[in-house]
């Protein structure tokens, strides 16, 4: 991924401006803004207030590999990833561009309505790409199913089972999955 | 149903899919390359179908569109699902996006 080069052309910073915009909408974090576009940071921040209403969040990006490994996020970092390596494979489209539509695929993909917080961010599926091209993950094939999940690229994966042929017997027995459940039993009732 | 009928749904079935893909594939090449599961020669030449294309194309008895899971023991898998329905779809996509277009 390279930033693209800057030149002093208006139509050039047109398209970096809609594609910051493209990505503040589904949720980036201001680094990944400043990585993927040409605009200032000042610009940035500007653009975000614009958008959002709020000043962006300040502090590091989640740096950790593990979060990509625990039940849920595993799933949907696995759906994220294979929807990217697809549009990648088939579709000829590359860096960011890729990124974006395959997170807009993903949110489609698990039903995601506006109120609540994915489970995979923008930033974080951002960062997935990275741990993969890095070579800190990798996608390995379940014995089971067939299906490519994401895993450590340093953990020993023969005869491996991804987290929906083999589910952990506590997986997903949140609070918040509770209140699901609760709310789904009375819409139903 | 007899199996004329049956004969015309499926002709109907055909039109439908090709005018569906084509529309996809006009408005948004990659995302309906992915969500039909077709490489990227097979989007390019559906996108350039004139409809008297499309009509001769899809006025054939049998299915144009196939199947996409070819694995007997995945498919029950995945329809068995009894507790979760979200899961079964995270599943589901996770097997389509991993097969080859």
């Amino acid at each position: 991924m390279e930033k693209a080069n800057v030149k002093k052309s208006v139509v050039a910073e047109a398209e970096q401006i809609q594609l910051a915009i493209q990505m503040i909408k589904l949720g980036a974090r201001l680094q990944l803004l400043e990585a993927q576009t040409s605009l200032s940071r000042e610009r940035l921040i500007k653009l975000y207030k614009e958008l959002k209403g709020v000043s962006p969040p300040k502090g590091m990006l989640p740096f950790s590999t593990d979060w990509f490994l625990t039940w849920q996020p595993n799933i949907h970092s696995s759906i994220f990833m294979n929807i990217y390596n697809y549009l990648v494979e088939h579709a000829d489209v590359k860096d960011i561009t890729a990124i974006i539509k395959a997170y807009s695929l993903y949110l489609q993909q698990i039903g995601h309505d506006s109120d609540d917080e994915p489970v995979l961010s923008m930033t974080r599926a951002w960062t997935l790409v990275r741990f993969i091209e890095s070579k800190m993950l990798k996608l390995h094939t379940c014995s089971c199913c067939g299906g490519k999940f994401v895993v450590n690229a340093y953990d020993l994966n023969q005869n491996y089972y991804c987290n929906l042929c083999h589910i952990p017997s506590r997986a997903g027995k949140t609070k918040k999955a509770k209140e699901m459940t609760y709310k789904m039993v009375t819409v139903a009732a | 149903m007899n199996e004329n009928e049956m004969m015309s749904e499926i002709r109907d079935a055909n039109l439908n899919y090709l005018m569906l893909a084509q529309q996809m594939i006009r408005a948004d090449k990659a995302t309906a390359i992915f969500r039909l599961g077709i490489s990227k020669d097979i989007a390019d030449l559906l996108e350039g179908l004139s409809n008297l294309q499309i009509l001769k194309l899809a006025s054939n008895n049998m299915m144009l569109a196939r199947f996409r899971f070819e694995d007997g023991a995945i498919l029950s898998m995945l329809t068995d699902y009894t507790k979760d329905r979200a899961l079964a779809n995270s599943h589901t996509a996770i097997l389509l996006s991993g097969q080859e277009a």
